[in-house]
């Protein structure tokens, strides 16, 4: 039986993070209405805050607050506030970057614990050794460190590490990239990125405008997207290194991304922990994974440097694409029916796959549909519409109906 | 009023030029411990230079501002040590743990987290922790800057003339690229790639890798308009980059010391010193003012 890390799961609204619990998270990261990296993702407003944080520690987990925005003149108002207000719903940590932002939490909402965030590049024991002196609890490192550094950290400080496992990555040291400041006027380091590593540029030598060279040999332009990571293989590893949090990426992601990520990881880690010895990988959870995976998949800088295999170049590879198709309300086992909320359309005579929390899932061809009236349907067309399902296997409250969606292109500009 | 021209350099040679030119303090350093330092800094070029700055009353900055990782921390004590018994006056850092370990070699330094500094109250954070100064973000707004420099009493060096990094990678980008194409990846290393905007083609962002990975380059900036503002304003310390402004970098720091000479005289032109600038701007490299001249409320 070994330590189990903690399984660090994003929500961008309360029905994500409860969702994200239900599927194993033990901790929840969500944003406020101020402060973030991710203006466009949804963020919780304070009566929000304190209905996931009473959901959350009802349900033994923990809710921490993102604030890892790089301040410019004047941003930094009423953050004071902002974190004693934090305290005081009991969100259990914030997520800071910006050394002002440190200071301000540290000096102004005594108690409210502070973790250090990636944003802020942390990549050598000697930084981990300076953040905890002054104060903070846990650092998320960069993701630009390896698997053996964490093990030298993990012997040099004692003080939480958490690490990203699963998700999109940034193709800089995250902070350090201004492409999309300097290109559009978007702020990268205070919510505003453009995703300009994405886009394709040019590429030349001096006195020599390769450019149009290029487009006439139909030459691959230079882009510098990232393929995204993912260490379910690799859990054993970081268990290992004593890693405290294993962190998922994506604020932004859907219902049926949070809940497969959180539930692949939490068989993983159980299965680990649990008895380490006669630990053997599943292929089961990897093909699991793939089903919310929007972009191939590699495992980062844990164990060398990312080659070009590791970027989005060339043709894009396909991977099947799923949508959320509904989701369970309820079901009656001696009618073997399952009461449905509508997320995406589908119709009899479809194949469908059902999913739930402890890594249950199964395949059902939709036989028998009804509305809520008994009138029997032909089709499930309208959002959020109530219907009946004749199921094969039982189902519960929460589970999710997912179907296949077609084929998406990889590269995402 | 004491106005400071930094200038980078490239070689001991270069250095003696550029004093002669008006530079008041030398911004040098390897790629081991700094970022993007152009030159061959090895220990003895470091405290030849040290000691010809010395002799003319200048100083010296070695840059300590790399992101570290454990193993450069490993080797960052004896660095430090060398660096002190040469006698150099300074050195940059934006690293907490490279900051603890300078902190406790006892060498002055100044806060340069590159992106990541761009308020007044950070400045101060590292100030209480000893910093002498700081080196602030080109993605700042000259009426950031002058509230940002009205906050504290340190001094704050904006950079005046030269290219900025915009993007810093610790992949190799330039490599992976060419074995994507299937291009010699020995040319990654060894020449000067640019690269253009997909909307605009014109644009051209220097891009290069080093072992600590690919580095890309904003246009040239430069304040020299501005720099009666900055003067007006209590921003005295003018950094300038020759990054590629090649054998012409010497005669422009001399400008940027004419240009000081006649604002302390009050007979600054601002046409004629923004004029000789452009003459003496390699023509290969469009010359703008970055983020700096517009309103805060423009970048979202």
């Amino acid at each position: 039986m070994k330590q189990r890390p903690e399984l660090l799961a994003p929500a961008g609204n309360l029905e994500k993070l409860k969702m994200a619990i239900h599927y194993g998270a033990d901790a929840i990261y969500i944003g406020g209405q101020q402060f973030g990296l991710r203006s466009r993702a949804g963020n919780f407003s304070y009566d929000e805050m304190r209905e996931g944080v009473a959901f959350a520690h009802a349900n033994g987990a923990k809710v921490y607050v993102a604030a890892n925005m790089v301040t410019h003149e004047g941003d930094i108002e009423g953050a004071g506030d902002f974190f004693r207000t934090l305290r005081d719903i009991g969100i259990d940590a914030v997520i800071v970057s910006d050394p002002a932002m440190i200071e301000t939490c540290l000096t102004e909402a005594d108690g409210l614990p502070v973790h250090l965030s990636t944003q802020a590049s942390a990549t050598n024991y000697e930084t981990l050794r300076f953040w905890k002196e002054e104060g903070l609890e846990r650092i998320v490192l960069a993701r630009e460190v390896s698997m053996d550094e964490i093990v030298k950290m993990k012997q040099e400080v004692d003080v939480e590490i958490e690490t990203f496992v699963h998700g999109a990555m940034c193709i800089s040291y995250s902070g350090r990239c201004t492409l999309s400041n300097h290109m559009t006027l978007r702020d990268a380091n205070r919510g505003g990125c453009a995703q300009s590593c994405r886009w394709k540029y040019g590429f030349f030598e001096e006195g020599d405008l390769l450019t149009e060279e290029m487009e006439a040999r139909d030459e691959e332009p230079f882009s510098m997207s990232s393929v995204d990571l993912s260490m379910v293989r690799h859990i054993p590893d970081l268990v290992e290194a004593g890693v405290d949090s294993l962190k998922i990426e994506g604020r932004m992601k859907s219902i049926h991304y949070v809940a497969t990520v959180c539930n692949v990881y939490r068989q993983v880690i159980d299965a680990y922990c649990e008895d380490p010895e006669h630990f053997v990988f599943d292929p089961a959870w990897e093909e699991e994974i793939w089903k919310a995976a929007q972009r191939e998949l590699a495992t980062g800088f844990y164990y060398g440097i990312p080659t070009e295999k590791e970027q989005l170049f060339g043709k894009p590879r396909s991977i099947p694409q799923f949508a959320f198709a509904a989701r369970v309300i309820s079901y009656d086992p001696v009618t073997g029916m399952a009461t449905l909320e509508q997320r995406n359309h589908f119709s009899i005579g479809e194949e469908v796959e059902f999913f739930g929390p402890g890594f249950v899932r199964f395949s059902q061809v939709i036989e028998t549909m009804e509305d809520v009236d008994g009138h029997l349907l032909e089709s499930a067309n309208q959002a959020m519409m109530t219907i009946r399902v004749k199921v094969d296997q039982p189902v519960a409250t929460d589970y999710i109906m997912r179907k296949r969606k077609g084929v998406r292109a990889r590269a995402l500009v | 009023m004491m106005i400071q021209l930094v200038t980078t350099a490239q070689s001991v040679d270069q250095a003696e030029a550029l004093i002669k030119a008006g530079a008041d303090r030398l911004y040098i350093g390897n790629s081991r411990f700094g970022l993007r330092q152009k030159g061959d800094w090895t220990i003895e070029a470091v405290r030849e230079v040290t000691q010809l700055a010395h002799r003319y009353g200048k100083e010296v900055t070695v840059a300590v501002n790399n992101l570290m990782h454990n193993d450069h921390i490993e080797e960052l004590t004896d660095y430090l040590q060398t660096l002190k018994t040469i006698g150099v006056d300074d050195v940059t850092a934006g690293d907490p743990g490279a900051i603890r370990l300078i902190r406790q070699a006892k060498i002055p330094y100044w806060y340069d987290a590159q992106t990541l500094v761009t308020s007044a109250k950070q400045i101060q954070f590292w100030g209480k922790r000893e910093a002498i100064g700081a080196v602030v973000a080109r993605e700042v707004t000259i009426e950031e800057l002058v509230l940002i420099q009205q906050q504290i009493g340190l001094p704050v060096e904006v950079q005046v003339y030269g290219p900025t990094c915009i993007h810093h990678s610790k992949r190799p980008l330039v490599t992976n690229y060419f074995n994507e194409l299937g291009r010699p990846v020995e040319e990654a290393k060894q020449r000067e790639f640019y690269m253009s905007e997909p909307a605009d083609t014109t644009t051209r962002y220097p891009i290069y890798e080093d072992e600590n990975g690919t580095h890309i380059f904003s246009e040239d900036l430069t304040l020299m308009g501005q720099l009666p503002t900055l003067v007006k304003n209590g921003l005295h310390t003018w950094k300038l980059d020759g990054w590629h402004a090649g054998a012409q970098f010497v005669e422009i720091v001399q400008l940027f010391t004419y240009a000081r000479t006649n604002l302390l005289n009050g007979r600054f032109d601002r046409m004629e010193m923004e004029q000789r600038l452009h003459e003496l701007q390699p023509e290969a490299f469009r010359l703008g003012t970055g983020l700096w001249l517009r309103k805060p409320e423009e970048i979202k």
